[in-house]
């Protein structure tokens, strides 16, 4: 009982341990240290765009963008592609056209031509 | 007196804002003695509370543009001293644990654990054994509550500042304390205890 007592008495002493307690002042190099500290974060142009890129969300924008525009050079290059072949037959057509007027207008015979 | 302090706060804070580095020197000398002493308070730990508040002041002068001047510039302070306290702690733990794990492996022996007997500088002469075991049992309690009382007992702030920091009801704040000092008596009735 004695013992509980004095248990309880220490206990009220403790939680009392701190009225009167005096603000801990920092070290007068605070401001020096805080600056060295700011000039060593103090980032180069090239590594703040380095920061930047590598941010997922820049990544992969940029990526998307590399991606878009790979397929559309793609898909354009196929369509010219495409464009390009119509282009060709036609103007065979027209050449074949062409040519089958000359030879009437010449009277070719292509049937009776001498090999040589 | 308050009226001027505020506008002298937000003088100093447009100045910073505007890259005025003799503003952040007046910032720094103002306030570094409320940050460490904030800081002290939670990690205990006297080289910890340094650093803490060098970080606390670098991220004020990175972070300038964010404060907007809805609460006190020294209620920005202490939300920010808190949770660079807390970070602290959290990564120190990790720290503990991977050393505990790498002793198990046999790869380090040796786990560095602070002792419990944290001395805050500013306790009355005659307190200083009380104050020890206070800390130590302030340690253990639950982080809201910690805070709440760190706040109080060791910053002198009011119920009603407390709850500015933590942004939430002095009666939760109260309610905080309450249980604080119920759980520092039953951890100083163990330590006590213990002790014999």
């Amino acid at each position: 009982m004695e013992h509980k007592k004095t248990i309880d008495a220490k206990i009220e002493r403790a939680l009392e341990g701190l009225d009167g307690i005096q603000r801990a002042a920092a070290q007068p190099w605070l401001y020096s240290r805080v600056m060295g500290r700011l000039q060593r974060e103090e980032k180069t142009v090239w590594e703040s765009i380095g920061s930047f890129l590598s941010k997922p969300a820049v990544a992969m924008a940029g990526l998307t963008t590399i991606l878009v525009l790979n397929l559309f050079v793609l898909f354009k290059q196929n369509s010219f592609q495409d464009a390009t072949a119509v282009a060709g037959t036609n103007q065979g057509v027209q050449i074949t056209d062409s040519e089958s007027i000359i030879a009437s207008n010449s009277s070719f015979d292509y049937e009776n031509l001498v090999q040589p | 007196m308050q009226k001027n302090q505020g506008l002298d706060e937000r003088i100093l804070v447009n100045q910073l804002k505007q890259g005025d580095e003799t503003a952040f020197k007046t910032i720094v000398a103002t306030w570094q003695d409320m940050v460490y002493n904030t800081a002290l308070g939670i990690v205990q730990n006297a080289e910890d509370a340094e650093d803490i508040a060098q970080e606390v002041f670098v991220q004020v002068y990175q972070s300038i543009n964010s404060f907007k001047g809805d609460s006190k510039f020294s209620t920005w302070l202490y939300r920010i001293t808190i949770t660079k306290s807390l970070d602290h702690e959290r990564r120190k733990k990790r720290k503990k644990r991977f050393a505990f794990v790498k002793s198990l492996f046999g790869e380090e022996s040796e786990v560095v654990i602070h002792p419990p007997d944290f001395n805050h500088p500013g306790v009355v002469l005659d307190k200083k054994e009380d104050a020890a075991a206070l800390f130590a049992a302030i340690a253990g309690l639950p982080e809201n509550q910690r805070i709440a009382f760190t706040l109080h007992k060791v910053e002198g702030l009011s119920y009603q500042e407390v709850s500015d920091v933590m942004k939430t009801t002095v009666s939760s704040v109260e309610s905080l304390m309450h249980r604080a000092r119920i759980n520092l008596k039953k951890l100083l009735e163990v330590y006590y205890k213990e002790k014999g």
